[in-house]
């Protein structure tokens, strides 16, 4: 009896292999690329005739080491890689108690090494009072009592740094970028990485904080610019699904194209 | 919660309220005696089929029988999945490139798409040849979706039927497979395709980006993985981000259309179970059930998502205003925002799919604790495909037991006595699952390598150890993925804990089937329990979140809630 079981387990298994496998994949393959071969391929983007990218896939916007560039709306943190890597979507999983994102908050997240808490926080600077300090090499110290002989980064002025990577410390970064007062309000998709590392959108308001540095930057009247953030702007699905946003990755191509043809002053 | 997430769980009530029960109309004329729609259309192919095995499609198999086919079917697929994921560097069609995965990893991953877990210790983009996701998971992904349904009409078949038999295995897979599975998977991967989700069979493609760095996009058959991934309820992801990722789920729309392609079928099929019966209000008594349990933790989750983590900066606006969709943003996309991607998230997590489209693990500890019990609970709101009714049936034969003894009657469930025999199964039924999860979950706390496996401090920490177990062992798959899973302990175990999670349930249920197959039907009385009324629904919550709730509460009181009360 097992045997007669077992063999048409393997026969069936043959058989969905072939159909589910092999037959189902390339039929929907066919199908798709034959009604929509921009989207089956990827909703890939062209300057040029070169490919930049996908309006799905975020960019980094950055100089090689990691700076971002003024003239181009900023993209959400990512998690992915070193920044909008495909290669490894993926999220920080960062709890949200975690001092690597929260920063050191005294008496809530300010962990010893023993997990228990401590009641301030050793390293808080002015500017940042949940600082959470970096060795040399940039590695974040995640507990307030570190073991002997445990080195920390160092400012010019002596003060501690900060792990740029803590939510406290991206939006003093972002005020900074976009010349904010201090304290005044970030939007939190600007300071928090998304669940792929690839999110190509950002929010309106995130948006319309960087638009007056776009525009200084590219000498272009702000409001050409507000007006190219509200045309990149996509409205929710069907008029009530999900959220709006604006598709960072075509805002900047259609920055580019409106520099390279002398317009928007 | 504003307006606009309330309008979005009211589509999400209002299809759902449309499609399943035209599902379970059609499931019920399928699997049901007579004929059935496309009959002209699918019986050559199903009858080649059964001649290829040589099955009469008429002789039925007792519920020893069928499980042994269950069993033999489950093993073949283990071990050629398993070969596949050995070997698919040395097997055409792999432009990414993947190496051959390490035995542990390999058994992992195995033993996880066969039992439609699909929990992925391995990370998509690197790690899987596409050979190996269409023709070793996405396999998997159909058959583990097929042997639910199949197992769900049998157990159905023996607690209602007159036979002593309960039916055909191989007729069940085969037409489960060409009728369901396999034609709303073709249209479905094509809406998906229109919105923007990938197709195509290209490797890395280089771009040389706005900012002149470059960066690869990816390629794939994800469509179609991503279909079957979500209509049986399996839960695994083309790529490592899984719904998160632009290339699966792009757009508001079809994160929306994810969450249905889940939930409906389960919902059909307790309708189908109605049908099958005869009584069409018992399969309405067991949807209003899950229904209920579904509004309760989707609610909680999104509602906690949308407030926002308490621990950010003032400084940080996480307000919903026209402009912004504010709330926990971290591993959150902006085109779901936090309560559309707690909507599919927390949504799905009372199914064995766990198809998240955010990170849980950056969740708040509410909105974890509502995943977490959604889990816990045993997965009946809606639960998967098949999986779900017949937890939900032995979640009923348990409440008429323990309402029988309250009233001091012989407990009855259409119309057969439930006798000793059945309860000790459901019993066993019941305690297997948190026996693997909490011993397990305990020896990972104590094995000091294990328990450092866990990527953040303190009681967060330990929510995501306990979570891989909860998960694993309840077929879910989702993770809170900071934990560093692929080691041999977690690989080795969770393999185990997936198998047990799935085997040893559904032995039980066919057991309590084959115990009452063939039993005598006893007339109705006045004095018979009501098993389809309000009163009984009420019921049956209370035992499914009493059962869930005293063996877990310790467990999520270490973890979450301990987490939300001391930050």
């Amino acid at each position: 009896m097992l045997r007669v079981h077992l063999l048409r387990a393997v026969l069936m298994m043959v058989i969905v292999t072939v159909v589910a496998g092999v037959a189902y994949p390339l039929l929907v393959t066919g199908i798709g690329i034959g009604l929509f071969p921009h989207q089956a391929e990827g909703s890939l983007l062209y300057r040029h005739g070169e490919l930049v990218g996908s309006a799905l896939i975020g960019q980094s916007f950055t100089t090689s080491d990691g700076t971002p560039l003024p003239q181009y709306f900023q993209p959400r943190p990512s998690a992915a890689g070193a920044g909008y890597d495909p290669t490894a979507s993926g999220a920080s999983n960062l709890g949200p108690s975690n001092p690597l994102l929260v920063g050191f908050i005294p008496g809530v997240t300010t962990y010893r090494q023993d997990a228990s808490v401590a009641p301030v926080n050793p390293f808080a600077t002015v500017a940042d009072p949940f600082c959470v300090p970096t060795d040399p090499k940039g590695n974040p110290i995640v507990v307030v009592d570190p073991p002997a002989g445990q080195r920390y980064a160092r400012t010019s002025q002596g003060g501690y740094v900060c792990d740029p990577n803590t939510i406290p410390e991206r939006a003093i970064a972002y005020r900074q970028l976009n010349g904010l007062p201090t304290g005044s309000s970030v939007p939190v998709d600007a300071v928090t990485a998304s669940g792929s590392g690839l999110d190509p959108d950002i929010s309106v308001a995130n948006a319309l904080d960087q638009a007056p540095r776009v525009a200084r930057a590219r000498g272009m009247s702000l409001a050409y610019v507000d007006a190219l953030v509200h045309r990149s702007t996509a409205g929710r699905s069907l008029g009530f699904l999900g959220e709006p946003g604006v598709n960072v990755v075509e805002l900047n191509l259609a920055l580019g194209r409106s520099t390279d043809s002398g317009g928007g002053r | 919660m504003t307006g606009w997430s309330w309008a979005q769980l009211g589509f999400v009530g209002l299809a759902t309220a449309v499609l399943a029960p035209l599902g379970g109309k059609y499931l019920a004329a399928v699997f049901g005696p007579g004929k059935a729609p496309g009959d002209r259309f699918f019986d050559p192919f199903e009858r080649l089929v059964f001649r290829v095995l040589r099955i009469d499609p008429r002789g039925e198999q007792r519920w020893t029988s069928y499980t042994g086919s269950v069993l033999a079917f489950g093993l073949v697929s283990l071990l050629v999945l398993y070969g596949i994921l050995r070997l698919q560097g040395h097997l055409p069609f792999n432009p990414t490139g993947a190496p051959g995965m390490s035995p542990m990893l390999a058994f992992n991953t195995a033993a996880s798409f066969i039992t439609g877990t699909n929990w992925q210790a391995y990370s998509g983009e690197t790690q899987a040849s596409y050979l190996a996701q269409m023709a070793g998971l996405v396999v998997a992904q159909f058959t583990a979706a097929a042997v639910g349904l199949a197992v769900a009409l049998a157990v159905v078949r023996g607690i209602a039927g007159t036979a002593r038999t309960v039916g055909n295995f191989w007729v069940d897979l085969t037409r489960s497979l060409t009728r369901v599975f396999l034609p709303i998977s073709i249209v479905s991967a094509l809406v998906l395709i229109s919105q923007g989700a990938v197709q195509n069979f290209h490797g890395f493609r280089a771009a040389t980006t706005l900012a002149g760095a470059t960066q690869k996009i990816p390629g794939g058959p994800v469509s179609s993985m991503e279909v079957i991934k979500l209509l049986g309820t399996n839960g695994g992801s083309f790529y490592n981000a899984g719904g998160a990722h632009p290339f699966e789920n792009p757009t508001g729309f079809t994160n929306l259309f994810d969450l249905l392609l889940v939930i409906v079928l389960p919902f059909a099929i307790a309708l189908m179970f109605g049908r099958l019966i005869g009584k069409r209000r018992q399969g309405r008594a067991l949807v209003a059930t899950m229904a209920i349990l579904f509004a309760a933790h989707t609610v909680v989750g999104m509602q906690a998502e949308s407030h926002g983590n308490h621990l950010l900066p003032a400084g940080v606006s996480q307000q919903v205003t026209a402009e912004s969709p504010g709330g926990n943003m971290e591993g959150k996309e902006v085109r779901f925002g936090p309560d559309g991607s707690a909507l599919l998230t927390v949504g799905t997590m009372g199914t064995t799919a766990g198809a998240t489209d955010s990170a849980l693990d950056s969740y708040t500890p509410v909105g974890g604790t509502s995943a977490l019990v959604a889990i816990v609970l045993g997965e009946v709101s809606p639960g998967g495909v098949g999986g779900g009714l017949y937890s939900i049936l032995m979640f009923v034969l348990l409440a008429v037991f323990v309402s029988g003894l309250m009233v001091g009657r012989t407990p009855e469930f259409l119309g057969k006595k439930i006798r000793a025999r059945e309860m000790k199964l459901v019993i066993l039924y019941v305690l297997v699952v948190p026996v693997v999860v909490l011993g397990f979950g305990g020896a990972s706390l104590v094995i000091g390598s294990a328990s450092r496996a866990a990527g953040n401090p303190g009681f967060h920490g330990f929510s995501e150890i306990v979570y891989a177990f909860a998960s694993a062992a309840a077929n879910n798959g989702s993770a809170f993925g900071g934990l560093s899973a692929n080691t041999a302990w977690y690989d080795t175990t969770l393999g185990i804990v997936m198998l047990v999670g799935r085997f040893a349930p559904i032995i039980l249920a066919m057991a309590v089937a084959g115990s009452l197959a063939g039993a005598r039907v006893h007339a109705r009385t006045r004095a018979t329990l009501d098993t389809s009324g309000p009163t009984f629904v009420v019921f049956l919550l209370g035992v499914i979140v009493i059962v869930g709730g005293l063996v877990y509460l310790p467990m999520l009181i270490l973890g979450p809630i301990a987490e939300r009360l001391v930050t």
